[in-house]
């Protein structure tokens, strides 16, 4: 009877909708919070070693990825320029213009494994909404998949996510990529060959981004098993998400 | 049983999977090294209670994963493990290390085949990777951690005995 009884309480969690019980994985992470932390952190520290040469330190990774961002913003309205030269106004391009940031602290980190998310305490929660993209290290490390404004917390789909798909450009071809979920991500069937290194973009998304933002670098570049003559690309995200300790949520179209 | 250690040791044990051992890609399942252990040196009704218990706690740490595979399948292979010990007795190492070993494969299988038949969630391509690896530390780590538990529960583990 006790099995029962135990196994029909099982069955009810199943079937309950995951917004509701999401709050009691939310509530736990809430009131865990501090020892959470500070198991991550003692695994940080003790993970953490001198630097190799030749190796790029976390700060120059974001230096880069700035850099990288601002070469590819530059490009778009260098292209908008020329096509709109008559109505374009060179003293006004403020791509980020009615734009808001929201910082927000990492708590928890599932990175490897079947399904991949971080979970955010945000220092405010207003103006947040799933779907919104976040940034690690000035790049796109995935997307608002749940907001819980009660506790000020939130929860991120990452990009290696096996349900997440973000459409990106890869040099100037355009492509779905769809996480892996073993902290990589895929884009599949693309026509042409694609140097290892490449940065990877995700593309402009009216009400959630403005501009092309990186998102990852090209680790791998494969021919399609079943077709040789297209390519399969594994991404990487561009920065170590595992390190991360604080993030950005991008939200756009803000009163200011 | 000692109800409050019990609770203790499961908030402890938690905390600790889903902080500490997070980080790390291939890690044992502390959860399930616990669920074999009362399993094997608790009375049936007790292992029961402790088995749903302990899978209540992994889907609290689950996310994102929906709560309720876990709790079903540590329940269900808790509960068919304390059957099973009364017939064969799991009491030296190697038979508790392949026991926590099938339980973890098993257990993490169920779990997976839970989610995605009834939430949909997806399967990664390394999942079965995943799960052997993490059911092979679980295995390895595992006995040597029958010790300080059943010292935490003030039981003896003796080659005959049950609780």
């Amino acid at each position: 009877m006790l099995f029962t009884w135990f196994m029909l309480t099982g069955f009810i969690f199943l079937f309950a909708p995951q917004n509701l019980t999401s709050k009691f994985q939310l509530a736990f992470v809430h009131v865990f919070r501090w020892p959470l932390t500070i198991g991550g952190n003692l695994v940080m520290t003790a993970q953490t070693q001198q630097p190799l040469t030749g190796v790029v330190g976390r700060s120059e990774t974001q230096y880069l990825n700035y850099i990288a961002n601002l070469e590819e913003t530059l490009a778009q309205e260098r292209k908008k320029f020329k096509k709109l030269s008559e109505l374009y106004n060179t003293y006004n391009t403020y791509v980020w213009e009615g734009t808001d940031f929201a910082l927000a602290d990492v708590i928890t980190k599932a990175v490897e494994g079947s399904r991949t998310e971080l979970t955010i305490a945000c220092r405010k929660t207003t103006g947040l909404a799933k779907g919104q993209f976040v940034l690690g290290d000035e790049s796109i490390i995935g997307t608002i998949s749940d907001v819980f404004p009660q506790i000020s917390k939130a929860t991120v789909k990452l990009v290696t996510d096996p349900t997440s798909i973000i459409p990106v450009k890869i040099a100037e071809f355009k492509n779905i990529m769809k996480g892996s979920g073993n902290n990589s991500a895929k884009i599949e069937m693309v026509k042409n060959k694609i140097e290892v290194g490449q940065n990877v973009f995700a593309l402009k998304n009216p009400g959630f981004l403005d501009a092309p933002m990186i998102v990852g670098k090209v680790s791998e570049c494969n021919r399609n098993q079943k077709n040789p003559s297209i390519w399969d690309i594994t991404v990487v995200p561009a920065c170590n998400i595992e390190q991360l300790e604080d993030v950005a949520v991008i939200i756009m179209n803000t009163q200011k | 049983m000692r109800w409050f250690r019990f609770a203790l040791l499961i908030l402890a044990v938690t905390v600790l999977q889903k902080g500490l051992l997070a980080r790390w890609s291939s890690k044992p399942d502390l959860l399930v090294i616990l669920l074999v252990f009362f399993a094997i040196y608790y009375n049936t009704s007790d292992a029961i209670i402790s088995s749903f218990t302990i899978g209540f706690a992994a889907d609290l740490v689950g996310s994102p994963m929906a709560m309720g595979p876990q709790m079903i399948s540590f329940g269900l292979f808790g509960t068919l493990l304390a059957y099973l010990h009364r017939v064969i007795a799991i009491k030296r190492m190697p038979y508790q290390a392949l026991a926590i070993f099938v339980t973890s494969v098993l257990a993490g299988a169920m779990t997976h085949l839970l989610a995605y038949i009834t939430k949909g969630e997806p399967v990664a391509a390394n999942i079965y990777t995943v799960v052997f690896v993490t059911s092979l530390y679980s295995s390895i780590v595992g006995p040597f951690l029958f010790l300080p538990s059943a010292w935490w529960m003030r039981i003896k583990i003796n080659r005959f005995g049950r609780h």
